[in-house]
């Protein structure tokens, strides 16, 4: 206790230093942990548009995502109403949402487009989706309309000139090879943020596609699990249950996910790398020019009994006190720019791809607070074993001679 | 005066200091015995090796040749570790400058030999007020050293070198920066506890009235006793 009043006595004795290195340490740390923070939150806010849009598990036939299907649905799942009500009797499952994927030409009468559709059960599908996908006008199509209803992109809405309650006409090719066509009407006009998608989405009912493929399988089944956490466990289930089947979860699928978690991580390690160097500089900095200036007092504590671990142990001591100080304010900075950031709606701007935004907010981890703080006190007294061992260890008389 | 009664025995002890390509010789072969509670005073023009000789005196430095012991104990071949246990336990340092610690109070300062032996706390409390009281600064005992005068801050340094009851006192002009009649009362004190704890002290100095006090006054002169 005696030792760390002194290593803090002596950090008070050059106050504007000591600040300066605490300063530098605490924005260094901020930086570290809201960037910590930001690539946190992006990375829950990417699991989550993940896992809503693909579902957490999800089961196909054992060739069902190979894609090299001759025809439509060739490997699709026959007995998919009994599997879907097995599924969703596991603990943890919130929805089981059967899906076909299918594509053709879709024709408002003068022109044509390419689509890529999926059949879903609309009642389970557009609630499980979420904010996931925002609908511009109209809303999902009923399952049980007198004429097959759609959604479309709004992308493709502005190339076929379609409003709600349009006429359009898909063409597809049957699970028999064929070319069949269906009419079908306009219910909403959907985005899901992407341009590229929104330019061929088409989300109809199920029991249509079934009709337009000439076919009553499903392509996959998607479960919706009550907690992300819960993933690889239900995953491991069904896996058991149904050796036959390929199960996928939706890390597996994430390839957007995928490739920003490792760019970000990239990009941050980089960027902890850089604070790492700039506090370490700071700190040999500041508590070499102490170690210079106290070497006549190193000479006297040596002369009357110190040893020289002794005297590294009190530099030590106060690395350590300015490095845990700049640690605590940094966290504050850190932890009032997370909170400034729920209220200030900032956004960022749409990624590469996207024609949306997403807001800026900051991820809380406790974990990752706890890391910095460690790692910068560690830092800190590296810094000053570094710079005090040469002075603790000269000899007395040239240390008492010092000026 | 036998050897096995000497607080410091040093015998034929030389250091010569290299400055630039000539080498100068500080020491050209001491020999000393210290009896316990022996007060010696090393008297000498400036640069004739008396500081040179309480360093090696002090355990601070090493001799090029020659041996020494502290206290019947063999130093010669000791490592820097063993050296400085043997300072921490038996010997004190009174330097010309002073050399508190700014940052401590006068309190701590005096406090601090007794933190490096693991003192416990109600012990060090009693022995470093009767420490401070008999230096007289009882009233400055939260002082900073900048907040001391001179002569206050010598009796610090001596009650710091003393707390401990050391065998050995090395005292490197302690007066020389003082006026006189401070430096009289710094004498006097330094005599007076040094004589009540019974320390062995060598001291540096000009000051006749030092040397009277001391039991022996030796004279250096060109790095040899006369
Ligand atoms: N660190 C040193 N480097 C070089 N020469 C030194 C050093 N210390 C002392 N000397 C020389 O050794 C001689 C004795 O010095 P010192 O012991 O300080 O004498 P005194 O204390 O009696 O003035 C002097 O000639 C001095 O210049
Ligand atoms: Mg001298």
């Amino acid at each position: 206790m005696k030792w760390l009043i002194f290593a803090w006595k002596n950090v008070m004795r050059n106050r504007r230093r000591s600040l300066t290195a605490m300063l530098i340490t605490a924005f260094g740390s901020a930086a570290v942990l809201a960037s910590g923070g930001f690539a946190l939150f992006t990375y829950e806010s990417l699991e989550e548009m993940t896992a809503r849009d693909t579902g957490h598990v999800v089961v196909a036939h054992a060739r069902g995502f190979e894609g090299d299907e001759d025809v439509p649905l060739q490997h699709g799942l026959a007995d998919a109403t009994a599997l879907a009500a097995r599924f969703a009797a596991l603990p943890g499952v919130r929805a089981v949402a059967p899906r076909v994927q299918f594509s053709g030409l879709i024709s408002n009468g003068d022109k044509s487009a390419v689509f890529v559709g999926s059949g879903v059960v609309p009642e389970i599908d557009f609630r499980l989706r979420g904010p996931q996908m925002s609908f511009l006008a109209g809303q999902p199509p009923a399952s049980k309309a007198p004429a097959p209803e759609v959604v479309i992109g709004n992308e493709l809405a502005r190339l076929m000139k379609a409003k709600v309650g349009t006429l359009l006409t898909l063409l597809a090719t049957t699970t028999e090879g064929n070319l069949n066509a269906v009419d079908v009407i306009v219910s909403g006009i959907a985005s899901v943020g992407v341009p590229e998608i929104d330019k061929r989405l088409v989300l109809a009912d199920l029991a249509s596609v079934q009709k337009l493929l000439l076919s009553d399988k499903v392509g996959t089944l998607s479960i919706y699990l009550k907690e992300t956490a819960d993933t690889e466990l239900v995953a491991g289930r069904v896996r058991e249950s149904q050796p036959g089947l390929t199960v996928k979860t939706w890390r597996d699928l994430a390839v957007f996910y995928q490739a920003v978690r490792a760019l970000y991580n990239r990009i941050f390690g980089i960027l902890g790398v850089i604070m790492i160097c700039i506090v370490l500089f700071a700190m040999v900095n500041t508590l070499g020019m102490a170690v210079v200036e106290r070497t006549r007092e190193i000479g006297t504590l040596r002369a009357i009994g110190t040893l020289p671990g002794e005297i590294v142990r009190n530099f030590v001591f106060e690395g350590m006190a300015i490095g845990a100080a700049g640690a605590v304010a940094g966290m504050l900075l850190a932890g009032a720019a997370t909170v400034a950031l729920l209220f200030a709606g900032a956004e960022m701007p749409p990624p590469p791809g996207r024609s949306v935004g997403y807001p800026l907010l900051l991820s809380f981890s406790p974990t990752l607070y706890g890391a910095v703080t460690l790692m910068v006190i560690a830092l800190a007294a590296g810094a000053a074993w570094l710079v005090s061992r040469r002075a603790a260890n000269k000899p007395v008389t040239e240390a008492l001679a010092h000026v | 005066m036998s050897m096995a009664q000497a607080t410091v025995s040093l015998g034929g002890l030389r250091k010569s200091y290299r400055v630039g390509e000539s080498s100068v010789e500080a020491l050209k072969g001491v020999s000393l015995a210290v009896a316990a509670g022996e007060m010696v005073a090393l008297t000498g023009p400036s640069g004739s090796g008396k500081s040179t000789l309480l360093n090696l005196c002090g355990l601070i430095d090493t001799p090029d040749a020659g041996s020494r012991e502290l206290c019947g104990k063999v130093l010669d071949g000791l490592d820097e570790i063993r050296l400085t246990q043997l300072r921490r336990e038996k010997v004190g340092f009174i330097f010309q400058g002073f050399n508190l610690v700014p940052v401590m109070t006068a309190y701590d300062n005096v406090e601090y030999p007794l933190l490096l032996l693991g003192v416990a706390l109600e012990e060090r409390r009693r022995r470093v007020a009767e420490a401070l009281h008999r230096v007289g600064l009882d009233a400055l005992a939260r002082r900073l050293p900048d907040a001391l005068s001179g002569g206050q801050r010598q009796r610090v340094a001596i009650a710091r070198a003393l707390i401990k009851a050391p065998a050995l006192v090395i005292a490197d002009e302690p007066t020389a920066n003082l006026d006189s009649a401070t430096a009289r009362q710094i004498v006097d004190l330094l005599h007076e506890l040094a004589r009540e704890r019974s320390a062995s002290v060598v001291v540096a100095t000009h000051d006749e009235r030092m040397s009277s006090h001391c039991d022996r006054v030796l004279h250096l002169i060109d790095g040899e006793l006369q």
